[in-house]
């Protein structure tokens, strides 16, 4: 009986995070709109990897996103092909089989041999660019950021036109975690990201959610946290914008025109930080700062409004929500 | 080399005779061996450099052939595929450098340049850099490599420092440099093995 008891308890512990927590989608879902999912850290195989590959199946539903880029730790511990399928394809199953194409960077827990698995996308190389609509994506290799990595990143950049411009990788060159940002690459691939008008950065390694402040003109988010979670492993202060630790998350992703939507979810389906970001180019007045944050207690309260003489990085602020 | 020319004027006048006699002849020899007239100045760096070059170039060599023999990867494998053709090309590696051992590659001449440059190049970076560099090694069990065993497929590859990565010698892309503890490792990618390392390699750090 007692354990009948205890059965029926951890189901609903199960359940309950997923179903009685109001699973809105905040973002414009306008036509023609690029949308995809942010993943980081996600291959433990273990339940929580479970619990919010669940989650993001069913905003997909509300959402459809068409791809979803991984921030690297694809598949912690060992990868043999078992591993593949208990890390990868049986949690994001729903998705797969729904066509979602997933695009992977390579992480500290990743062997470079992932680059040959189809589904990563990475077409055998460490580091790749691709193009969805009017988004053109930079997969580094931060795990090993030799010469020829950086040449061909100046190169692609210089080729990538009037672009949105995207880099995602493993390793955050900013953070408040514990383990500190990687100052070693940041002053390598910060001035080329100035230089060539990379707008956003998705970096994974820390298992958190942090909205950094902008640095230089690029917004830079972690959100490694989407099977593991360092609770508490972010510091509010000068440098973030919204950190969020004590639940797993991911994120969903919008840009439409000159304007980047995203919102971010917490593993029990908590929408914890949103906003929208216009790029620089647009020019356009900044909206008001404080992007409304729902139910989370790691919410962090941005200090102060952008001032209106930095017209070229508005801060985000609480898109206009639109139905299904 | 030496320089003949620099060495003359350390002989007192009454040897001069004889030792210019003796330069001569010995300048006369270098120049035949170079097919040239005069002696060359050669940096040692990279005389030392050209033959870790040329190991490593002969090594290649001898993986390219072994791929070749266990079939070339198929890049639309699947995982399955892709580790046992990982797995083939490790053993028939291992297989054809029966007394391989550490230093074959990273010669103690090369080693030697390798720690100095290592050395100054982390004496030159701040504090935080050198603590991040640290903390990359802190997921990393206490893991002691062997010149031809596998890198275990459980422990991660240590993030290596990208600002020392431009320094070393440049690699082919079937071989990468990475840091175990203090150790220097030379890992040929598609088989996962480690076949040369180089303890010491790199400072301790608190």
């Amino acid at each position: 009986m007692k354990l009948l008891s205890r059965i029926v308890l951890a189901a609903l512990a199960l359940w309950l995070p997923a179903s009685a927590v109001a699973q809105e989608v905040t973002l414009p879902q306008r036509k023609g709109s690029v949308r995809f999912a942010v993943l980081g850290d996600v291959g433990t195989g273990d339940k929580a990897q479970y619990t919010v590959a669940s989650q993001i199946a069913t905003f997909r539903k509300k959402f459809p996103f068409t791809f979803a880029i991984m921030l690297g730790d694809n598949l912690y511990g060992s990868d043999r092909p078992q591993d593949y399928q208990r890390k990868f394809e049986v949690p994001y199953k729903p998705l797969l089989d729904d066509g979602v194409e997933f695009h992977a960077a390579l992480g500290n827990h990743d062997d470079p041999n992932q680059r040959y698995y189809k589904p990563f996308n990475l077409g055998g190389q460490r580091y790749t660019t691709f193009k969805k609509g009017s988004v053109r994506f930079f997969v580094l290799d931060s795990n090993y950021l030799d010469p020829e990595q950086v040449q061909w990143l100046e190169k692609e950049l210089a080729a990538s036109g009037s672009d949105w411009k995207i880099a995602y990788f493993h390793h955050p060159l900013y953070t408040t975690a514990r383990r500190g940002p990687e100052v070693e690459l940041r002053t390598i691939l910060e001035p080329i990201f100035v230089k060539h008008g990379v707008e956003v950065v998705f970096q994974g390694h820390e298992h958190i959610y942090e909205r950094i402040k902008p640095q230089k003109g690029i917004y830079y988010f972690t959100a490694g946290g989407s099977a593991k979670l360092r609770s508490g492993d972010t510091r509010p202060g000068e440098l973030v914008e919204v950190g969020f630790a004590t639940d797993r998350s991911f994120m969903l992703v919008e840009v439409d025109g000159d304007e980047l939507y995203f919102q971010t979810i917490s593993g029990a389906g908590r929408t914890v930080d949103q906003g929208v970001i216009r790029r620089r180019a647009s020019a356009k007045p900044p909206l008001p700062p404080s992007p409304k944050v729902t139910a989370s207690k790691a919410r962090v309260k941005p200090k102060a409004a952008v001032p209106a003489t930095k017209p070229a990085v508005p801060a985000p602020t609480k898109p206009t929500p639109s139905p299904m | 080399m030496r320089d003949l020319s620099d060495e003359e004027g350390h002989v007192s006048l009454t040897e001069r005779r004889g030792a210019g006699i003796r330069c001569t002849v010995a300048a006369l020899l270098v120049g035949l061996a170079l097919g040239c007239g005069k002696a060359e100045r050669v940096d040692p760096t990279e005389a030392t450099f050209a033959e870790f070059t040329k190991r490593i170039d002969d090594f290649v060599a001898l993986r390219n052939r072994l791929a070749d023999s266990v079939g070339q990867l198929d890049p639309t494998g699947t995982p399955a595929e892709i580790t046992a053709r990982s797995t083939r090309l490790a053993n028939a590696i291992i297989a054809a450098r029966p007394n391989a051992k550490a230093g074959d590659i990273f010669t103690p001449e090369v080693a030697t340049i390798i720690a100095t440059m290592i050395k100054e190049e982390y004496s030159r970076r701040p504090a935080p850099v050198i603590e991040t560099r640290g903390d990359a090694q802190e997921e990393l069990p206490n893991f002691i490599p062997q010149v031809d065993s596998l890198y275990p497929t459980t422990y991660p590859l240590a993030t290596f420092p990208a600002t020392l990565l431009p320094l070393l010698p440049r690699l082919p892309e079937q071989l990468e440099y990475r840091v175990v503890g203090r150790y220097l490792v030379l890992r040929d990618i598609e088989a996962n093995l480690i076949i040369d390392l180089m303890p010491n390699a790199l400072p301790a750090v608190e």
